[in-house]
């Protein structure tokens, strides 16, 4: 078991609200739950291992939102998943009227993982102050604006902690859209 | 009885009798009055364009991302915000975050107007109130200055009372951003555009007054170019760095330099703007720059720790506030010449140069301020050529020895502090480990992607002084830092317009990327080269200014050419334009106007509502500020949005706290009136925002090409535009853009090599009808393909049905 919170370094210059550390379980729990979550990946996840990791989780039934230029990674890949601007879609998540990359509706569950750690920040600022939906990093960085966070991981334990959270989404409530 | 007007006089039989007229007052709404045709907002007000402001931002919600989740304005608080929670004097989260936007626009633009007072004052002194305005061969000298104020300066004289405006304005903004009154965070957006629009005037007169008295190129296609690089830097000379962004002092220098014969033996580099502007400076009619540019902010730090300039002088804006620290603790002596940096220096202004000379010299003093151009003049040169031989004696840097680099790196206890505070988060450690091993490659990659801000060694537990480390394991890397650049060639000029606008409005010409701003990039000074060159073999016309003007001429082609080198820089399809320093940037939003100006004769004097609607409508221009950090930054992009040119900044830029942003889902927003019969028609999602943010550049790429798209796009210039949007899709992101079809409006919009190909995917995806036999599409687009509508958002404009 990787210990995800143990290292946290929470250095922060935005306020009052910081996100929860959480370990893979719990995240794995969160999500399990969660009505219409979305995975929300960045250009990073264009890293061979990441991606793979965002792939097993996008074919258990998670639809990926790719930022950046990161839908390379997804082509032919067999999973739902669409380009989108992550500053348009942290605009669109706080409108109840947008239909969702899918048409199918808005979100309740945001994961982010694989992003530059400053400017998903600010973006998940916004969902923070201005919406009431759960996010959920399970990036290597600790994400402050985050509701919860994986604490600061070494790229080894980042993996680790991702297939543990994956072996959790599997073996929770076999979770679908 | 004649009209007293301004200007001189001279009265017969008195000789030598001069009489001048600096003001009267109401004079400026006089020569307004003596033009024909005046629009409605002459000079406006905060409320006066708040109308146009309201119609942009209900397409164009603003999207906010606190930088934090507390106010500290007034000793109410703090006040916690967090959740969009109200503050003691009732603001929510929301206008407290458009609040702090707009004090970023106001302080950007009240820089670029400082500066320009600060130099009218210096011109005005040198040149006389009467010296013309000559920008070259345009009769549209001042378009936005004209457009904003509906005044048509003519000399520098007529500049003082266009700033006096700005200044009024630049008050009044201020002014609310005091706790407690407005409390709705769209008129905090309102005023942030009408405090953007406010600098781009600012601007205008700063780069136009110079651009008239300092001999700078004007609209000179053939403007010179210069050599920029830290490798290009002759530091077996005396050197004299000079570091701003007000080029007034250093055009002393300058001619000092050139009278003494100095010119050869000194070598003179300059850091930001001022180093643009050093290389403008009596260029005008051909010649080569004498002075050398280093590069942008990013480069401050790094040449001061160098140990190579002998004497530094510095002006304005985005200087670092730690240079004399810096500069002192390896001997470098420095000469500030502006109010707004003076580093506690004693104020040797009225002292001779020979006095101040000797306490720098000694070491007695650090620095000296001087305001006395004159003095900085003879003092700048002289300096550097007497410190020289003593500072290099005792081979002053800051950089490590072999001996001391080896023992720096294996200090290291990959604790990733630095890595944490490091704006780009950069491998820091990585790279530290790898030369401890000898490797010194991830320490040269890192090089160009450092901004040289010296964040990560206040960080460091074991007390590395990191960016040291990272320059001399780049030691190599630096000397072949060598490029060219060209000079700012100012406004793009009538003749110009006349010649592109069509191809422009018309679409055939695919766009005009703008390329602005500072060097806060998220991965390096190469992407814009990138950026460019793929545009550029796009046909796209590439606009560039400031720090990012400069950073384009780092890199080479196979050939060794920069591609100021390889491209022409005429207003043509496919040419590159360096306009010059941030104050030209003015002259990008001159050139929309100039389209609605002088291609579709709008009346643009007092007039900007309906030029904005054209330009929005019309002109297919994007901005892009990839590396931007200042708040200039921020005034420069809204001025352009408040004229309805859509901007797209880097992931840094997400800390500007609010983007504004379309919803193309939402249909109805997506509209205009048909100006022929008032008639309301649907129109594309195009431009998609007024600002945002791009991750990567492979994301930025398509979205360049999308946003060059208008509704007026004619079917020839549709089907160029949505080329490149689709190849640039796939070529970058690797898939067909999910939403290419919106803006096909019928077959003929459609690239003729995938004609068929894209049919079929309009009709088995999208359900559209097509007649296969003739080619053609019967149903599904959502807008009537009618290329001689008149698109416009203000109903006013419309003839009635
Ligand atoms: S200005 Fe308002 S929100 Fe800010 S500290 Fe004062 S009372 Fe609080
Ligand atoms: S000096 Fe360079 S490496 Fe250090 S924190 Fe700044 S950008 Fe990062
Ligand atoms: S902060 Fe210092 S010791 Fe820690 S990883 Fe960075 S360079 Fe090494």
């Amino acid at each position: 078991m990787v210990d995800t919170i143990k290292n946290t370094r929470i250095y922060t210059t935005w306020g009052t609200k910081t996100a929860k550390p959480i370990q893979p379980k719990t995240a794995a729990n969160i999500i399990t739950k969660a009505k219409r979550p979305l995975l929300v990946v960045g250009s990073a996840v264009l890293d061979e291992e990441i991606l793979d990791r965002a792939v097993s989780i996008a074919k258990i039934g998670v639809p990926v939102a790719a930022t950046g230029h990161s839908i390379k990674g997804f082509v032919d890949k067999g999973v739902y998943a669409r380009y989108i601007n992550v500053h348009s879609l942290g605009g669109y998540l706080g409108d109840h009227s947008w239909p969702g990359l899918d048409g199918k509706g808005q979100y309740d569950t945001i994961i982010v993982l694989a992003h530059k750690k400053y400017y998903i920040n600010q973006v998940l600022s916004g969902l923070k102050n201005f919406t009431n939906l759960i996010t959920i990093s399970i990036d290597k960085n600790y994400l402050q604006n985050a509701t919860m966070s994986f604490g600061n991981l070494s790229h080894e334990s980042h993996l680790e902690a991702l297939d543990e959270l994956i072996e959790n989404l599997i073996t929770g409530k076999q979770w679908r859209i | 009885m004649s009209k007293l007007t301004t200007g001189s006089f001279s009265i017969e039989e008195l000789e030598n009798v001069q009489i001048r007229i600096g003001s009267i007052v109401g004079v400026i709404e006089n020569k307004i009055e003596e033009q024909r045709e005046i629009g409605p907002t002459p000079k406006p007000g905060i409320v006066d364009l708040r109308d146009w402001d309201y119609k942009l931002l209900d397409r164009y919600e603003p999207v906010y991302t606190p930088m934090c989740d507390q106010c500290c304005y007034c000793t109410f608080g703090k006040c916690d915000l967090s959740g969009n929670k109200e503050g003691a004097c009732g603001i929510d989260m929301k206008a407290h975050q458009a609040r702090e936007f707009l004090l970023r626009v106001i302080t950007g633009a009240a820089a670029h107007a400082g500066h320009g007072r600060h130099l009218l004052h210096y011109l005005i002194k040198k040149y006389g109130h009467d010296h013309p305005i000559d920008v070259g061969p345009s009769n549209l000298k001042m378009p936005v200055t004209q457009t904003v104020t509906g005044y048509r300066p003519e000399t520098l004289g007529d500049l003082e009372q266009v700033l006096d405006y700005v200044e009024e304005q630049l008050t009044q903004l201020l002014a609310t951003i005091h706790m407690g009154q407005e409390g709705a965070a769209i008129d905090f957006e309102s005023k942030a555009l009408h405090g953007g629009m406010i600098d781009h005037v600012g601007m205008e007169v700063s780069d136009v007054a110079q651009i008239s008295c300092l001999g700078m190129p004007k609209s000179d296609a053939k403007a010179p170019l210069a050599e920029i690089g830290m490798g290009c830097i002759d530091s077996t000379k005396p050197v004299l760095l000079c570091i701003g962004h007000n080029v007034a002092a250093v055009t002393y220098i300058i001619d000092y330099m050139e009278e003494h014969d100095f010119s050869d033996k000194i070598e003179l580099c300059g850091l930001c703007c001022t180093a643009i502007d050093m290389t403008r400076y009596q260029m005008d009619s051909g010649g080569k720059p004498s002075a050398k540019i280093v590069g942008s902010l990013a480069k401050e730090l790094k040449m001061i720790r160098s140990g190579i300039p002998d004497a530094i002088v510095v002006d304005e804006q985005c200087v670092r506030a730690d240079v004399l620290r810096e500069a002192q603790k390896l001997s470098i002596p420095v000469i500030t010449t502006n109010d707004k940096i003076m580093y506690g220096l004693p104020n040797r202004s009225k002292d001779s140069v020979d006095d101040i000379l000797k306490d720098l010299v000694s070491g007695k003093e650090a620095g000296a301020l001087v305001l006395d151009f004159n003095i900085v003049g003879e003092l700048a040169p002289r300096l550097a050529w007497e410190m020289a031989p003593i500072r290099k004696k005792k081979g002053i840097t800051a950089l490590p020895d072999d001996e001391e680099f080896k023992e720096l790196t294996s200090k290291c206890i990959q604790c990733l502090a630095c890595e944490l505070v490091c704006p780009t988060n950069l491998p820091i450690s990585k790279a530290m480990k790898a030369t401890s091993e000898g490797d010194l490659v991830p320490f040269e990659r890192l090089h160009d992607k450092c901004i040289g801000c010296g964040r990560c060694e206040q960080a460091c537990p074991k007390g590395i002084p990191i960016l040291n480390v990272i320059e001399k394991a780049s030691q190599k890397v630096i000397r072949e830092e060598k490029g060219m650049m060209r000079s700012g060639r100012g406004q793009i000029s009538d003749p110009e317009i006349r010649e592109e606008g069509v191809n422009l409005v018309l679409g055939t010409t695919p766009g005009v990327v703008a390329m602005v701003g500072c060097s806060n990039y998220p991965d390096g000074t190469k992407d814009l080269y990138t950026v460019a060159n793929e545009m550029l073999k796009r046909n796209y016309i590439v606009v560039m200014s400031g720090c990012s003007a400069m950073d384009l001429g780092m890199y080479k082609n196979d050939e060794g050419k920069t591609l100021y080198e390889q491209y022409p820089a005429k207003f043509l399809k496919g040419n590159l334009i360096n306009v010059g320093s941030c104050v030209a940037n003015a002259h990008i939003t001159a050139t929309a106007i100039k389209v609605a100006a002088i291609f579709a004769k709008r009346n643009v004097t007092a007039n900007f509502e309906e030029i904005a609607d054209y330009v929005l409508n019309r002109v297919g221009a994007v901005g892009v500020a990839w590396g931007a950090y200042s708040q200039k930054a921020s005034s420069i992009g809204t001025g352009c949005n408040r004229l309805g040119i859509p901007v797209i900044v880097g992931p840094h830029g997400s800390k500007y706290r609010r983007a504004l942003i379309g919803k193309p889902y939402n249909k109805d927003k997506w509209t205009v009136h048909d100006a022929r019969n008032g008639e309301v028609m649907p129109i594309a999602p195009a431009p998609e925002f007024l600002l945002t943010t791009a991750e990567t550049i492979e994301e930025l790429m398509p979205m360049l090409a999308k946003s060059c798209i208008r509704p007026s796009d004619n079917n020839m210039g549709r089907m160029i535009k949505l080329t490149h949007y689709i190849e640039l899709s796939q070529k970058y992101l690797g898939v067909m853009p999910d939403d290419w079809h919106i803006f096909v409006r019928g077959e003929t919009d459609l690239p003729l090599s995938k004609r068929e190909e894209l049919l079929n995917i309009l009709e088995t995806g999208h359900g559209w009808e097509i007649d296969w036999k003739r080619k053609k599409i019967l149903s599904g687009p959502s807008m009537k393909l009618d290329v001689s509508a008149q698109p416009t958002n203000i109903q006013r404009l419309c003839k009635e049905a």
